[in-house]
């Protein structure tokens, strides 16, 4: 139900945010995050950052799977 | 009042008359003059002896300025990739004009030069034209058709059916770029990106191509509806199914930016300077070794192969390693968010 | 080491022995990346995976469409959506067709553009068609707060947005475990689904990638090997326990659950949401004074049992013959995230 793609938060200003997607610019709202800066990743989905991004998928995915064996 | 004629078309340069005239003589005839260009009712052309190749395309694109391009230089690279397609060396070009009234003159002006500017480039003549002005709101700023004619070498044979399996299917550079750009220029999506048309006469390449080895089963431009639509078509015409590999399909980072954001797939983005060479195997070196010198392929690389199974079907090795469908090409590109 | 729990995750799920089991995902996108990626056929014979109701757009009924079409041709409203609603069928036509008569119905990527669009076009009425899960509610009550504090009254919603916890607890026998949409619990967090737990419910939240894909399926294959009901939050590096309590705190701000109807399953009790009174003058029903919409479905359509996975969608007489993603009938053939679709262009 929800594309969301990964972007890097470029500047901040008044909740709203540029953020870059591999390249790609984009105005979002940035007020459902606090204390963002610039430099963070965030899961933008229909114009809106909608969670902050810790850390990158390999990661997580040896984590989890290394607790479960 | 002189000074205001000449700011925007009007009715009247569409009438036959002297501004008509005019219209021709300061911004058609100013770029397009070569020795065949006729000033009667039709060009008189001497061709060799030999095959031709003929073609036609109507360019409709809003805007009709954009970054890499304008509606001139695609209504020229349309035609003359076509032609190229076919392994022809494209010869001469007329055009249609069909001007909204109020059209800016200098717009105009910078489209007819965009457009000698590329026929040159691509070796190509124009030789006849035709200007017509529609009212106010009937037409989008300018439409203009190309048609061409072009002559093919001895021995060259490509054709959508001669797809054989084993074959490699080639793409001349990143996909999608042309396609982007437009959606961007658009300027719905409030999405701004560094990206560029793609848009660029391959006759060149072609030429190059085809000089490195004659024996290249299928050259398709990949235009609207973009690779996948045109692997499609090849898949269907030769009765073979295509394998690409999705992690050798050269795609922009910005234009993979751009596609995520809107959830769009780059491959069913338009090209206007992307070719889909379909070889034997042995000859796929040669020829990525010449389009690699190439100035618009240089980023050449081998996509995929042609498969025996799966007639009329486009699949992907996937980057979990497993096979999937490409989704058939249909209908207008929506943006996907939810 | 990373290539490892990549090879690790992969054998889980391939050497799953347990008995048959039905793994539903209830979001579009991972149906999308699923197929996409060609994970089904990663899975052994044992699992099935379910494409269930998960995409706003192939559970939003007919007369949505409906009451829409009626703006745009009737009251000269422009009409704002997101692409993927343009196609759906309505009971005489789709906004496409709507559009192609003359109606105004322009494409856009957020709420908030369609907000500006109505700030930069005073002389129209603008109305943005508010679907989606709790992932989108956020940003359309967001465009709310917009137009209220720059005084553009010439904005309105049509609310068709639903939550999914109802969803789940109706769709519990469909299902041995849920692929949880991890983008809806990056807004609610996971206190629902730990909730469904001690109802029985089982799930894993799930990331986008291949990756993430690929690890939420071994942790649920491996889970439900274990027999009893479960929660894993595979997706910890975007969703966390508390999910976001602004983006929670807007759609309680502006919206209030009512009783829905997801298109193929019926009205779902408190599965819907809408605009609270005092939002009223941003309520598209009532400021239009929309007229209730009776809306037709097509009989031999099977969507609602592909929702709820009691049928694959080629089991459905219309199936690739009369239902096609060019020329839709039902639902999950419209949206290219619908199960019918995806098997419908995967070839599936």
């Amino acid at each position: 139900m929800c594309v969301g793609l990964p972007a890097r938060v470029m500047n901040l200003k008044n909740g709203r945010a540029v953020v870059d997607a591999s390249g790609a610019r984009k105005e979002i709202s940035a007020e459902l995050l606090e204390d963002l800066e610039p430099g963070d990743y965030v899961m933008v989905h229909a114009g809106v950052a909608i969670a902050r991004i810790r850390g990158n998928d390999q990661d997580q995915m040896d984590d989890l799977i290394d607790d479960l064996l | 009042m002189q000074e205001n004629k000449r700011k925007a078309v009007t009715l009247a340069h569409g009438g036959g008359g002297r501004q008509t005239n005019e219209l021709i003589h300061e911004i058609f005839k100013k770029y397009f003059d070569n020795p065949d260009l006729t000033a009667d009712d039709a060009a008189v052309l001497s061709m060799d002896e030999g095959r031709i190749a003929m073609s036609t395309d109507g360019f409709i694109v809003s805007p009709a300025e954009f970054p890499g391009g304008d509606i001139g230089k695609l209504s020229i690279c349309g035609t003359v990739n076509d032609l190229a397609c076919m392994g022809a060396r494209p010869m001469y070009l007329t055009c249609a004009f069909v001007i909204e009234e109020g059209f800016p003159m200098e717009k105009l002006d910078r489209i007819a030069a965009s457009m000698a500017r590329t026929a040159e480039e691509a070796g190509v003549r124009i030789v006849a034209g035709d200007t017509k002005v529609a009212g106010r709101g009937q037409v989008d700023g300018v439409f203009i058709t190309t048609t061409g004619i072009g002559r093919i070498p001895e021995g060259v044979e490509t054709s959508g059916t001669k797809a054989r399996p084993g074959d490699v299917v080639i793409v001349t550079g990143d996909v999608g770029r042309h396609g982007c750009t437009i959606l961007l220029a658009r300027e719905d999506f409030g999405i701004d990106a560094d990206v560029t048309s793609d848009c660029a006469p391959l006759s060149g390449a072609v030429e190059a191509m085809l000089s490195a080895t004659p024996d290249i089963h299928v050259i398709r431009d990949a235009t609207r509806g973009g690779v996948g639509t045109v692997l499609y078509e090849i898949a269907e015409q030769s009765g073979v199914g295509v394998n690409i590999d999705a992690a050798s399909l050269p795609v922009d980072q910005s234009v993979r930016g751009v596609c995520g954001l809107l959830g769009l797939e780059p491959l069913y983005l338009a090209c206007e300077g992307r070719l889909v060479v379909i070889a034997p195997k042995d000859r796929a070196d040669d020829l990525l070794q010449v389009l690699r010198q190439g100035k618009y392929t240089a980023d050449a690389a081998v996509i995929g192969e042609i498969t025996e199974d799966m007639p009329g079907r486009v699949t992907m090795t996937t980057e979990i390693g497993s096979k999937t469908l490409l989704p058939p090409p249909g209908g207008e590109l929506l943006p996907r968010i939810c | 080491m990373s290539e490892k729990s990549a090879e690790k995750a992969l054998r889980i799920i391939k050497n799953y022995d347990g008995p048959r089991v039905r793994i539903m995902e209830v979001c579009g996108t991972h149906t999308h990346e699923n197929f996409r990626l060609g994970v089904r056929q990663l899975l052994p014979e044992a699992v099935d995976l379910i494409s269930g109701p998960g995409c706003p757009v192939c559970v939003t009924p007919a007369d949505y469409i409906d009451e829409a079409v009626w703006l745009a041709r009737e009251k000269g409203v422009t009409v704002c959506t997101f692409g993927d609603l343009v196609r759906v069928p309505g009971s005489r036509m789709s906004l496409a067709e709507a559009r192609a008569e003359g109606g105004k119905v322009r494409i856009v990527y957020s709420p908030d553009d369609a907000c500006s669009y109505a700030k930069d076009h005073p002389e129209e009425e603008v109305v943005f068609l508010s679907v989606g899960f709790e992932t989108t509610t956020p940003g359309a009550c967001l465009s709310l707060v917009r137009a209220s504090r720059d005084g553009v009254t010439n904005y309105s919603l049509l609310t068709a947005n639903k939550t999914m916890p109802q969803a789940y607890r109706a769709l519990k026998g469909s299902a041995d475990a849920f692929l949880y949409p991890g983008h809806v619990n990056a807004i609610t967090g996971t206190g629902v689904c730990r909730e469904l737990v001690k109802e029985g419910i089982s799930g894993v939240v799930a990331g986008f990638t291949a990756n993430e894909l690929v690890t939420a399926f071994a942790l649920c294959l491996a889970m439900l090997q274990k027999g009893e009901p479960f929660f894993v939050n595979a997706y910890p590096r975007v969703v966390r326990e508390e999910g976001s309590p602004e983006g929670m705190r807007l759609i309680d701000q502006w919206m209030e659950a009512c009783d829905t109807e997801w298109r193929g399953l019926g009205v779902i009790p408190g599965s819907g949401l809408k605009l609270r009174k005092e939002a009223e003058a941003y309520d598209a029903r009532i400021k239009y004074e929309i007229p209730r919409m009776e809306a037709r479905t097509h009989t031999a359509c099977r969507c609602g049992e592909v929702l709820q996975g009691r049928c694959r969608p080629s089991d459905c007489p219309l199936f690739g013959k009369g239902c096609t993603p060019l020329h839709p009938v039902g639902a999950c053939m419209v949206s290219g995230e619908g199960a019918c679709s995806a098997y419908y262009q995967y070839g599936m």
